[in-house]
């Protein structure tokens, strides 16, 4: 009999059924493809930051003797590719090594680089490509790389305070270099000399040596757990933080495969990241729970729209003995419908719409999620059954004998 | 026995007076026909009888029970074991067919039973009408899919309030008839509303009202 009433209720309204199927289902739809978009969002932001710079930063390891003694240390350039073989060597994006020497005569700092070097990373078919142009895009060089070993760019600042040119030519570390560029890093390299990193070791007698190296990693944003100190955990701590993409833990482990280095993560940068991340997570979570919401609301309205058109059905029941309960139950079997119906709908719906934001945002697709369907699903019998409360409340008030009144 | 007991019974809507110290017992098997001019108030009784309405005073018998002191809950459960309505408008539901509407108040009271509805239906001389919609039926037929209906589950007591208000002196008998036969068949009380002198008198006795009170109470003579 509950079925025969919920279907005919149905075939009887079916435009303001629909209408409320409509409602579930564009808001199943918005909160599923916004979900699926906040699955996505980290890694997909995160490497739009990536442009930001590096953020990790590996030196040597100062010891107490080198320190007092004022002993420049080097990190060996063979150890770089090895940050390839860490547990998260997928998220490492790009390396750049430095070797800044001193050229004495000249009272000026040079500083040895890659622009753009692939890396035969062992086992891995495809090079690894590192250097400036993709870690510190944002260089920017009037002229050209150094191609030969006898080439050279200037700093921007460095350039106007020399009176330097392209094509003019300079006496550094014993050897005559013609300026094919000048470039501008908003940094401190701004006020060097920039060549070839294996040009300036070579001249420098530091054939194999960096002074730092800077990483770009994709990172999980920071969070409370992340900033404990890993002295400090329990084993069962350590393995989560360790196996969890933080910017310490990739850190930790680019420490560990580089002998004799200290990497640390660029505080700035990370922790940009990690907030950008979270407030845009967090406006995902708000929209989605807005659009649930407009969706509840849509359902509330039409429903009430509904049982105004019913007050006389319902107190009829009532005055034949329909209690509490079983009216409840009319009301809430329909909203579980429209919840259903709408959730699948909805589903169905934000494989477009997510599609569509990840074209339109990132340029690629987003993962379909199939995780998603009984979330969806739950979501919209949630937004039906709270659209529901007011209009059964309201009905559940109804008093027949008012409404069925014959005097 | 008394099946209905009424004891200064008052009820104000505000400052409107519906019910000014009613007191009235009605006997099981009694039909009786309350009459009186439009807000003498007796359409209050009937919904103060039937658990539809609750007094602003006094107390009301069925079976022993002060139905009064009932929730929502068990007036709703007094309202299906107890009572059947039959109301001026055949109050159907429309989507559902004639058969569906005398199975709704089984569905309220214990187990829709579609064989039963029908027989009821048959009963009322609707066996031909058994799968038509409120829409496709005469006032009459409604009414009488009305009287089906409420009487399906066997109540004690049959609240009428103006049941033949909106049909013609042809099926306003023919509802009389019918209710009668069945009255002398399954031996219910009957309260039954009306202003119309014709209704009245099919009763056992009449109680007249007017502005809130019983002004008369007597046999009906034949």
């Amino acid at each position: 009999m509950l079925f025969n009433i919920i279907k005919r209720s149905f075939i009887n309204q079916k435009k303001a059924m629909a209408v409320m199927v409509i409602a579930v289902a564009v808001g199943t739809a918005i909160a599923a493809s916004l979900l699926s978009l906040s699955m996505d969002i980290s890694s997909k932001i995160a490497k739009e930051l990536r442009s930001f710079g590096a953020n990790i930063l590996v030196q040597p390891k100062v010891t107490a003797l080198a320190g007092i003694a004022g002993q420049k240390r080097y990190l060996d350039e063979k150890d770089l590719v090895k940050v390839k073989t860490i547990f998260w060597r997928h998220n490492i994006l790009g390396l750049v090594p430095f070797l800044y020497v001193e050229d004495e005569v000249q009272g000026v700092k040079v500083v040895g680089t890659w622009y753009k070097q692939p890396l035969k990373v062992p086992g891995e078919k495809k090079p690894f490509e590192t250097g400036i142009s993709n870690v510190m895009p944002w260089w920017q060089i009037q002229g050209r790389w150094p191609e030969k070993n006898n080439e050279i760019l200037v700093g921007a600042d460095l350039a106007d305070r020399k009176g330097l040119r392209l094509n003019d030519t300079v006496q550094l570390l014993g050897k005559e270099f013609v300026v094919t560029g000048i470039v501008r890093t908003g940094g401190k390299e701004d006020n060097m000399f920039v060549g070839e990193l294996s040009t300036i070791q070579k001249l420098s007698g530091l054939t194999g040596k960096v002074s730092r190296v800077y990483i770009s990693a994709l990172t999980t944003p920071m969070d409370d757990f992340a900033y404990k100190d890993p002295e400090k955990m329990t084993r069962k701590e350590y393995e989560k933080w360790y196996c969890t993409g933080y910017v310490t833990s990739i850190a930790k482990q680019v420490e560990e495969v580089i002998a004799g280095s200290v990497a640390r993560p660029i505080w700035p940068v990370a922790q940009t990241e990690g907030k950008v991340l979270n407030r845009l997570k967090l406006l995902i979570y708000l929209l989605t729970a807005v659009s649930l919401l407009s969706a509840a609301l849509g359902v509330s309205t039409t429903m009430i729209m509904s049982l105004l058109r019913r007050t006389h059905e319902v107190a009829l029941m009532k005055a034949i003995g329909a209690d509490r309960i079983k009216t409840i139950i009319i009301f809430l079997t329909e909203a579980l419908i429209i919840g259903l119906a709408g959730g699948i709908i909805g589903y169905i719906l934000s494989f477009g719409i997510s599609q569509y934001i990840g074209y339109q945002v990132f340029g690629t697709a987003l993962k379909q999620r199939f995780v998603l369907l009984p979330l969806s699903i739950g979501a919209s019998v949630v937004i039906a059954v709270l659209g529901a409360y007011l209009p059964i409340r309201r009905a559940l008030g109804i008093k027949p004998a008012v409404v069925l009144k014959g005097e | 026995m008394k099946i209905i007991r009424v004891e200064g019974l008052s009820k104000n809507y505000g400052t409107t007076t519906a019910l000014r110290g009613v007191d009235l017992e009605i006997s099981e098997s009694e039909w009786v026909s309350i009459v009186g001019p439009s807000g003498s108030g007796k359409s209050t009784l009937l919904n103060i009888l039937g658990g539809l309405d609750y007094p602003t005073e006094g107390k009301v018998f069925i079976n022993g029970t002060d139905i009064n002191s009932l929730s929502e809950d068990e007036l709703a459960v007094f309202r299906r074991e107890t009572i059947g309505f039959v109301f001026q408008q055949s109050h159907l539901i429309p989507y559902l067919d004639a058969t569906e509407n005398v199975m709704l108040a089984q569905y309220f009271h214990s187990i829709p039973d579609r064989e039963e509805a029908e027989e009821a239906l048959r009963r009322v001389g609707l066996g031909h009408r058994l799968h038509h919609r409120p829409s496709q039926l005469s006032g009459g037929e409604q009414q009488r899919v009305c009287i089906a209906r409420a009487l399906i589950n066997n109540p004690s007591i049959l609240l009428a309030d103006e049941p033949t208000g909106n049909l013609d002196r042809k099926n306003t008998r023919n509802v009389l008839e019918l209710l009668k036969t069945l009255h002398t068949q399954e031996h219910f009380t009957v309260v039954l509303v009306t202003h119309d002198p014709y209704v009245a008198e099919w009763a056992d006795r009449l109680v007249h009202m007017e502005d809130g009170k019983v002004i008369s109470d007597e046999p009906v003579s034949r």
